[in-house]
């Protein structure tokens, strides 16, 4: 065996390393997994149900049955539900009529991956606040099923071994040299180690990683998955939507009728709340920020005639002299004590600063959200295709709003998520009268050639159904 | 020699003739790379572009800096902020539709406006009109940008300081109750409750006169009538009715009195609907420059613009045998007019005879031939008059005699620019300088309204109240569709408002105009029992029409007085005809880009005018134009005494001996667009009997004396199909082919010219069958051709584009006059940039749809035929596979997508395009890029156009605003499609013929275009598929095109023609 083939033995070793490392399952590739597969429909923290259940646990729930049970679950349930598997039918009755995506081109190691992750965050211990459905804790936390450290001991392993072979290579050259009467000069472990071959090798490794990290965080560039910005108003989805059960399109009215669904003028706030001046959480404080912006005067029940004309200490004034009556009738009490000073100059600032940006100098006009959905300029999306022609649920892209305080952006509105959507997303093809002209599919289905129409029948994955 | 069949095909100029090499050489290139240098040079630093490694390190550092600090970037908080009330009828991300009526002093067009979240961004023709039927015109399309022009006057000005209303009205007042004589000198008034307000004004302060007058003069045919049949009207004319329409020099369908009208009746005598029974009209223009009304003709009688008279008195002769006296006429003209006079007497009662003269003797000898040959009472009625003209500048002759003799010390200038359009009136300019008090009321700045003390600037018809009667008994409504965007009032209310005569409330004028109608309009009709719900049912219609008027007077005349005062014809050797352009009217639009860059049908010349000049044909091979210019010379032209340098264009179809230069060009008091844009030469307009008279005799033209710099021609640009190959196949040059084959075959059989590929197909109605037969044979050998195919294409069709839609456009070739409508709607509709002269100039102008303009027939009097091109959406597109990152692509509906965020810019796809359709962004001309050095300036404005927040008001929000560096072309207008077919979604029903319109089509006045689903089996859009006409351009090359044209089909009549 010559030099050279023990050289290349040695980088195979490596790269034969690295690949190994690669293809075992474990909890951080499982994490990239979760992301990519199951975060759309499971919640991160594996503790509350999303669209699809709780995932903490699932090995457990399982455990009665064959592993490749699972497997086949989460490839194909609604197979294993035709097949009548009793676990699937069980999870079917509670979760009807939502269908868990299939995942065919998951393999037993990619599953085993994603539920050592699901296990390594159900078992971390929370993090100490935050609502519920938001950050699960980083994947760097220790625990059970993370072998990190093997690999590294495997690494010095190999790295020691390399050196020994270097060693007992010049060894053997030093030999060589002295049979033929040839003074053997030894190069020096740094040089040997810096040696051409093992510096291009570095450098092609760095140039490798460097290029992989870039592209997957440019992908990411601009996306805003789990955006949570503080608005001005501290208006919550959970009693709105939730606990009072008002319909999103009570307020969000432009979703069956035009692209944007809306974000409520303020005189839609005004229809419940020119008879509701008390939250339950906030008091006046957040409900006075509607009355400022609209220009009405709770106390005496009436709009304000040239509201806009108002000067901005008037304004003041006028909803300080409302924030302190509430407080004093709510305390009863005749006069305001100093805590309730406090109170009333915090909510009259909290009003101004909500109110007022460096654009907008006056309290009066329109509130300005932080507006959490954002496309790129070149993308078209339509709510009214979605919601009134696709009946697709709110919650599919959106999460259960009803149960946020605080709005966060659940899908990652990514290219990739629309167009999977668009693959498995079945046409109401019979129920609306607009596809009659699809012959040759209404005949496919006729004759089982075809189970279902799919968006991306009828185009849907086409640049300029959504680019133009 | 007759040069008849030897050039009897088609041709788009006199390089294609010639067979330039340059010619030759950039129709082969599709990417035309001028340098750099050249392009952009003025500037010094950008003339040192000699790159070297020190400045690619520089850049290659900068891009990846600024690269880094990109990416290090925060995503900016983006806000979200509703209305505080939100308004009922709005719901942001849906349009809402608005009837209104463009209105341009007498010119006007009802209309539909396109309004997103209150913004005005489009408007479409109002269908409902008796009028115009839902067509518009390329003004019409355009006005929509002129609501975002930046320099609209925004604010009331005394002495060129801003000063409040309440100022300006106390000032002008004050000054109005001490005036001796007032006079409101306005463009014709078409609006009724205008003209009522005026009459309040005048009441109040009386000595007060209205001095109408139009920009482009009508108003010899106003006296004609007026001594014929006592009603002093422009008469109701009916194209549609007429089987034999001779004009003498009236570009009815382009500019002349109500274009959109005459247009939309026009092609309904010339769409061929049944081939074996084809009935077509006969147009016959008599003329010395190419109108585009003569483009259309079918015969073209050329006659030096001072003969007109003499012309139409010898027609007069022959048709009613009166003694016309002798005529200084050719004999080969005087043989063409004994043709068509015998016709006119063969055709009584459906003929139509029409003048664009100013001379009231010519046209009461036109009103003769009328009445001689039955057109009264079939082809032209008295019923429904037109109200569009009805201003003489005669009115402004008096008016300086009356300031000079101080007589008159006030005038009132209400939206017009007499000091531009009648410069040639002596004095005039000195007169308005002059006068004590003088007032515009006027939206931007022009030259009258720098001479004048107060500015009260007007609202644009977008923002106003307003009602239109453009003919008797059909009256439209102006309707606001936008709050006004600065301190501007509408004219007539400031005019109230001086008389004291303003209604009070929020909108003073709408409750004026309520009233006015309630008094008026309300009364003429008993349909509605209550006025409200009369005028709301009006103000949605957007139109209104009652009775409409009077039955024509008796007819008198007198024969021999009319003769008499027909002038002499001039002698000069070279006569010049001055023409309305199209696009920007007698200067009236010439602050807006968009119809600046819209080339002329004709010339295909945009931004700025031109001197037309013959082409003369050496007897050999060679066409030159007169005096050895040829295309973007300089020449000097002296009329009279004045002397105007200007580029040239050489003209097929102009006379010989005459030259013609359009007007309106060269103001020089306006905003950023139209500043030094061409060359004024109102100044030479003539004079005859006190009236405009729009030519010239004593004219020179010298030899070449330079050359235009940024020549913006598109006369040859984006040709298809021009290279020379010799029957081996081999590419050989031009003059080898031409040596080689004889000058009479160049034109014919070579490989890729325009004759031997199928891009025009043309016949004359009289051998209609046989050319259809020979369609029919050839395209079933295209046909065969193509079936030899790797690929299963006809099963791919089966399974992908006959399910769902597949979409289609049909042209009609017959209907299509070439106005450019189409043009302008799709620029505002995909909010297309505009490039500027310069890069016109470099063949980089963006519109996705031109209108290629190719001549056929006899070399010096030829025919027209335009050509609509846009994309043509082939299945088998050949710019899709070239594409290296898959940014253009096919749909199952048919479409050729382009996705601009994917695409790279390597522009393959437009190299490889046949039809040349697809346009490349050289530069930043939307501003959507960061770097400032990347954006353009289209003229002298201060902000690049599309940077300018106020002219991006006008973009669509729902089609992407393209970024430097990507390809773009006709999209089918997508958006429109998408949101049709989503429309029938939610209502849960099939699509209907006619849900789908594209921009082209709804802007079209006569019905050229039609988009429909070719899948459908029935409706409009499928009987145009089937008429035996149709062709596909290029359909040899087997790229199966979505697009149809028709063959052009015409009427010329031989013996009308000089022999």
């Amino acid at each position: 065996m010559s030099l050279k083939h023990i050289k290349v033995g040695l980088i195979g070793c490596f790269l034969l390393c690295f690949q190994l490392t690669w293809a075992q399952p474990s909890a951080d590739s499982g994490k990239t997994l979760f992301k990519n597969y199951c975060a759309t429909c499971h919640a991160k923290n594996m503790k509350t149900a999303g669209t699809g259940p709780a995932l903490a646990g699932t090995q457990e729930r399982w455990a009665d049955y064959p592993r490749e049970d699972l497997y086949g679950w989460i490839r194909n349930s609604q197979a294993m539900i035709n097949a009548g598997h009793p676990r699937a039918l069980e999870l079917w009755s509670e979760w009807k009529p939502t269908v868990m995506t299939s995942w065919p081109n998951l393999t037993d190691d990619d599953i085993e991956s994603i539920l050592l992750y699901i296990d390594a965050v159900a078992n971390a211990v929370p993090t100490a606040s935050g609502p519920a459905g938001d950050v699960g804790p980083g994947g760097s936390s220790g625990g059970g099923g993370n072998y990190t450290w093997l690999y590294w001991i495997l690494f010095a392993a190999l790295g020691a071994l390399a050196l020994i072979l270097m060693n007992y290579i010049s060894g053997l050259n030093k030999l060589a040299a002295a049979k033929g009467n040839e003074v053997y000069v030894e190069k020096p472990l740094l040089r040997r180690i810096f040696s051409k071959p093992v510096v291009s090798l570095l450098i092609l490794a760095a140039v490798i990683f460097g290029g992989y990290t870039t592209v997957t965080n440019a992908i990411h560039l601009g996306r805003q998955q789990g955006y949570e910005p503080d608005q001005p108003i501290n208006f919550s989805h959970a009693i709105h939507a939730g606990e009072n059960k008002i319909d999103c399109q009570y307020c969000h009215d432009g979703a069956r009728r035009s692209k944007h669904a809306v974000i409520p003028a303020t005189n839609t706030c005004m229809n419940c709340h020119s008879a509701i001046k008390n939250g339950r959480y906030f008091g006046t404080e957040e409900l006075t920020k509607i009355y400022a912006s609209v220009g009405y005067d709770p106390s005496k029940n009436s709009y304000i005639e040239d509201y806009d004309e108002m000067s901005q200490e008037d304004v003041k004034e006028l909803y300080t002299k409302w924030i302190t009556d509430q407080y004093l009738s709510d305390n009863e009490i005749d006069e305001l004590d100093r805590k309730g000073t406090r109170e009333v100059t915090r909510q009259i600032e909290g009003l101004i600063s909500s109110l007022t940006n460096e654009q907008k100098k006056k309290i009066q006009g329109p509130i300005e959200w932080e507006r959490i959905h954002n496309l790129p300029d070149h993308v078209y999306f339509n709510h009214a295709q979605h919601v009134v022609a696709g009946q697709v649920e709110c919650q599919t892209c959106h999460g259960k709003v009803e149960e946020m305080e605080v709005v966060a952006q659940y899908a990652p509105l990514s290219m990739g998520w629309c167009i999977n959507c668009h693959r498995e997303t079945e046409v109401n093809f019979e129920g609306n009268e607009y596809y009659a002209n699809y012959e040759l599919y209404h005949e496919q289905l006729a004759s089982g050639e075809k189970e279902k129409i799919t968006v991306e029948d009828i185009g849907g994955l086409e640049c300029q159904k959504c680019h133009y | 020699m007759s040069m008849k069949q030897e050039f009897g095909d088609i041709w788009v100029g006199e390089k294609d003739l010639n067979r330039d090499e340059d010619f030759i050489k950039s129709a082969q290139n599709e990417i035309q790379n001028p340098s750099l240098v050249e392009s952009l040079g003025e500037s010094e630093a950008v003339q040192d572009m000699g790159g070297n490694r020190r400045d690619f390190l520089k850049m290659l550092g900068f891009g990846v800096g600024a690269a880094t600090v990109a990416a290090g970037c925060d995503i900016p908080v983006k806000r979200a902020i509703p209305y505080v009330i939100k308004p009922e009828e709005i719901v942001p991300g849906v349009a809402t539709y608005y009837a209104s009526t463009y209105v341009s002093g007498g010119e006007s067009c009802p209309v539909l406006v396109k309004t997103r979240e209150g913004r005005p961004i489009k408007v479409e023709g109002n269908d409902m009109s008796p009028i115009t039927h839902g067509g518009t015109s390329a003004r019409v399309q355009a006005s929509v940008l002129s609501l975002y022009d930046t320099n609209r006057l925004k604010n009331p000005t005394i002495g060129g300081e801003a000063v409040s209303w309440d100022d300006l009205d106390s000032k002008v007042m004050s000054a109005l109750s001490s005036a001796r004589g007032i006079r409101v000198v306005s463009h014709t008034v078409i609006s009724p409750t205008g003209r009522r307000a005026m009459a309040d004004f005048a009441a109040k302060y009386g000595n007060v006169e209205l001095v109408e007058y139009d920009a482009v003069s009508s108003a010899a045919i106003l006296e004609a009538n007026e001594k014929s049949f006592g009603d002093r009207v422009i008469p109701n004319y009916h194209f549609d009715k007429a089987d034999l329409i001779v004009s003498f020099n009236a570009d009815f369908l382009g500019t002349w009195i109500s274009p959109v009208e005459y247009e939309h009746q026009y092609a309904k005598n010339r769409v061929v609907d049944d081939v074996h029974h084809a009935h077509l009209s006969k147009h016959v223009q008599i003329e010395a420059q190419m109108s585009m009304t003569g483009s259309n003709a079918d015969n073209r009688i050329l006659v030096k613009p001072s003969q007109q008279g003499e012309a139409i008195k010898y027609l007069y002769g022959k048709v009613t045998g009166a003694s016309a006296g002798s005529s200084a006429l050719d004999a080969g003209v005087k043989k063409s007019l004994d043709g068509l006079a015998a016709q006119l007497k063969s055709h009584t009662g459906k003929s139509l005879v029409v003048s664009a003269s100013n001379i009231t003797s010519e046209q009461l000898l036109i009103n003769a031939i009328n009445s001689a040959v039955g057109s009264y009472g079939s082809t032209i009625s008295f019923n429904n008059a037109s109200l569009q003209r009805q201003g003489d500048e005669k009115g402004l002759l008096k008016l300086v005699q009356e300031i000079k003799s101080g007589a008159v010390d006030a005038v009132i200038f209400n939206n017009c620019n007499p000091v531009f359009e009648y410069s040639f009136l002596s004095g005039l300019t000195e007169a308005i300088d002059g006068v004590k008090t003088s007032v515009a009321l006027s939206y931007d700045i022009n030259d009258t309204t720098s001479l004048c003390d107060a500015v009260a600037p007007t609202n644009h018809y977008l923002e106003s109240w307003g009602d239109v009667e453009a003919k008797r008994g059909q009256v439209s409504v102006v309707q606001p569709t936008i709050s006004q965007l600065f301190d501007t009032r509408q004219g007539e209310l400031s005019l109230l408002t001086w008389a004291g005569a303003a209604p009070e409330g929020d909108q003073p004028y709408y409750e004026y105009l309520k009233s006015s109608w309630q008094s008026t309009f309300f009364g003429g009709q008993s349909k509605y029992l209550s006025f409200n719900s009369f005028w709301d049912q009006s103000l949605s219609d957007g139109v209104f029409s009652y009775g409409g008027g009077s039955s024509a007077g008796e007819f008198t005349f007198d024969g021999a007085a009319a003769i008499r005062s027909i002038g002499k014809a001039a002698s000069s050797e070279i006569e010049i005809s001055f023409t309305e352009p199209i696009t920007i009217g007698n200067g009236t639009h010439a602050n807006n880009p968009w119809l600046h860059e819209m080339p002329d049908p004709v010339t295909r010349c945009a931004w700025g005018n031109y001197l037309t000049v013959p082409v003369g044909f050496d007897g050999v091979k060679k066409f030159k134009g007169f005096n050895g210019l040829s295309d973007g010379d300089l020449a000097k032209v002296t009329i009279g005494g004045a002397t105007y340098t200007l580029p040239v264009v050489q003209q097929f179809g102009q006379m010989p001996g005459t030259v013609s230069i359009a007007l309106g060009y060269g103001r020089d008091k306006v905003g950023g667009a139209g500043k030094n844009i061409g060359v004024n030469v109102n100044g030479s307009i003539g004079m005859v009997d006190g009236r405009a008279s729009y030519h010239a005799a004593d004219v020179t033209v010298s030899k070449k004396v330079g050359k235009e710099q940024w020549y913006s021609s598109v006369q040859y640009h984006n040709t298809m199909g021009v290279t020379a190959e010799n029957k081996k196949g081999e590419e050989i040059n031009a003059d080898e082919a031409a040596l080689a084959e004889g000058y009479g075959n160049i034109f014919a059989g070579y490989q890729g010219s325009l004759v031997g590929r199928s891009i025009i197909r043309k016949t004359h109605v009289d051998n209609i069958e046989h050319a259809v037969e020979e369609l029919i044979h050839e395209r079933e050998h295209h046909q065969g051709l193509n079936a030899e195919t790797l690929y299963p294409y006809d099963e791919y069709r089966k399974d992908k584009y006959e399910v769902g839609h597949h979409w289609g456009l049909h042209v009609d070739l017959n209907a299509c006059t070439g106005c450019g409508a189409c043009t302008i709607a799709c620029m505002a509709e995909n909010n297309i940039p505009v490039v500027g002269k310069k890069q016109v100039a470099r063949h980089q102008e963006m519109a996705w749809l031109r209108i290629d303009r190719y001549y056929y027939g006899d070399v010096t009097n030829p025919n027209v035929v335009y050509q609509p091109m846009m994309c043509q959406h082939c299945d088998n597109a050949p710019c899709e596979n070239v594409c290296p990152v898959n940014a253009t692509n096919h749909s199952s509906e048919g479409l050729n997508q382009m996705t601009y965020n994917r695409c790279i810019g390597t522009r393959y796809c437009a190299n490889n395009c046949p039809y040349k359709v697809r346009r490349f962004n050289w530069l930043d001309y939307t501003t959507a890029d960061l770097f400032p050095a990347n954006q353009v300036d289209v003229n002298e404005e201060s902000v690049p156009f599309g940077a300018d927040n106020l002219t991006r008001m006008v973009l669509n929000p729902d089609v992407t605003v393209r970024s430097r560096g990507v390809i773009e072309k006709c999209s089918f207008c997508v958006q429109k499609i998408q949101e049709g077919k989503l429309t029938a979604k939610v209502e849960g029903r099939q699509l209907r013929d006619g849900d789908i319109k594209s921009a082209c089509q709804m802007a079209c006045p006569t019905g050229a275009l039609t988009f429909g689903d070719t899948n459908m089996k029935e409706g409009d859009f499928h009987d145009k598929l089937e008429s035996p006409l149709n062709m596909i351009v290029l359909e040899e090359i087997n790229v199966r095109s979505s697009v149809t044209y028709t063959m052009k089909v015409n009427n010329r009549d031989e013996s009308l023609e000089l022999s």
